[in-house]
């Protein structure tokens, strides 16, 4: 098994709103958005907890990964 | 696929000879003192023959995004930067969203990454753009070399560092930053070293000295359980800051679970609204958070009469009203790098 590559991005669209952050307290959130391009298919995640989306990625085999960074 | 090249080391700055072929390097507090083939804390500044070099003179993530992003609220409301960031942190801190880069020669998930930064091109982007130059993700301060460099094509260069940069090193450094924004990830030595893996005394140290040198400082604390997010905690934060200068804008951060603590939950919003009310009542002027609260954790009001001075939607202004450095309702310097 090879290591996902993970690939980092300036910008990336948000899912969810500040406004829910109250409501999912412990972070179980992860919403994902599945649309078809010019390209293909492309899948979004945003999430309260990073390794959440990650791991829903990596289980429909999303390869490469992108991310943002902090700063 | 091809092989990674890995880092291309170069001569480093602050290497001093420290006896039997060994090299200390006085860049940051950690002062290592390094035997032949020997990487420092950061593991990316080595003694190589004799001679301190770095791997920090790298590109590995380019990116142009808005001031607000890193954060500055306080500098060029509305511009862009044209960020450059390499592998490297003299921290670990166990709560790093950007682990895949600054843990770079600590964890397997940190390859390397980037190849030799080209100064005047970035600056020549940055210029096209009318943007800032800056650095951030991973450790800028590791990179002196480059800052350096960068800063001498005219383009003005910011940092979002953690800080931990010796008093020798900002003197050489702060003439060619126009701001900095530095983490204070914890109000005390013990919790600081435990999240960090270093000590918190020169943080302080190097917020103090970056300021009195006239560059723009605004500090950034993550809300992290344990470490930060008790309201005393942050009350002591504040205190320090205000006591240093109460212009200097304190930025709040909602935690994100990840890394190490990625077991931890994440900031309550509540937790967020009770830290910027502890900052305002220690006497700080601008106490910020940029999405939890909405619009009024994130805009500038004049501290005097409370008019709305710069607008900000989610990482990016609105508008700015503020006229030669001055709130145009009653005429209240506003301290800052507009």
């Amino acid at each position: 098994m090879t290591a996902i590559q993970h690939v980092f991005t300036e910008s990336l669209p948000d899912l969810i709103d500040a406004s829910e952050y109250s409501r999912y307290p412990d972070g179980a959130l992860v919403r994902i958005r599945i649309s078809v391009t010019d390209t293909g298919v492309e899948i979004l995640g945003d999430g309260l907890r990073p390794e959440f989306i990650e791991q829903v990625l990596a289980a429909i085999s999303v390869d490469p990964m992108e991310q943002m960074l902090c700063g | 696929m091809t092989a990674d090249p890995g880092p291309q080391w170069r001569p480093a700055m602050f290497g001093e000879p420290a006896g039997s072929g060994r090299v200390r390097c006085t860049l940051c507090p950690f002062r290592c003192v390094l035997a032949d083939g020997q990487a420092g804390v950061c593991k990316v500044r080595r003694n190589d023959a004799g001679t301190l070099r770095t791997a920090t003179y790298t590109a590995g993530v380019v990116h142009l995004t808005a001031v607000e992003r890193k954060p500055f609220y306080h500098v060029r409301p509305g511009a862009q930067v044209l960020t450059v960031a390499g592998p490297g942190c003299s921290f670990r801190c166990d709560y790093c969203i950007n682990y895949r880069i600054s843990q770079y020669g600590r964890d397997d998930a940190a390859p390397w990454l980037g190849e030799p930064a080209l100064p005047a091109e970035l600056a020549a982007r940055a210029a096209a753009a009318g943007a800032l130059l800056g650095m951030s993700y991973s450790e800028p301060s590791l990179a002196p070399e480059l800052t350096l460099d960068l800063a001498s094509h005219g383009v003005p260069v910011v940092w979002k560092s953690n800080g931990y940069v010796t008093a020798e090193a900002i003197s050489v450094l702060a003439p060619a930053l126009l701001a900095v924004n530095i983490d204070v990830k914890a109000a005390d030595e013990a919790s600081h070293r435990r999240l960090t893996g270093a000590s918190l005394g020169p943080v302080w140290n190097a917020i103090e000295r970056f300021h009195a040198a006239g560059v723009w400082v605004e500090i950034s604390t993550p809300l992290i359980p344990g470490t930060s997010a008790a309201p005393e905690s942050l009350r002591a934060i504040a205190a320090r800051i205000a006591s240093i200068d109460v212009n200097i804008p304190w930025h709040l951060l909602r935690f994100t679970p990840d890394y190490r603590l990625a077991g931890a939950d994440p900031t309550p919003p509540s937790a967020l609204t009770i830290g910027r009310s502890i900052g305002l009542d220690c006497g700080l002027l601008y106490v910020y958070v940029e999405r939890a609260l909405g619009p009024a954790g994130r805009n500038t009001a004049c501290p005097q009469c409370q008019t709305q001075l710069v607008h900000r939607d989610v990482w990016q202004m609105v508008h700015n009203v503020i006229k030669g450095g001055r709130c145009p309702g009653c005429g209240f310097l506003m301290v800052g790098r507009w």
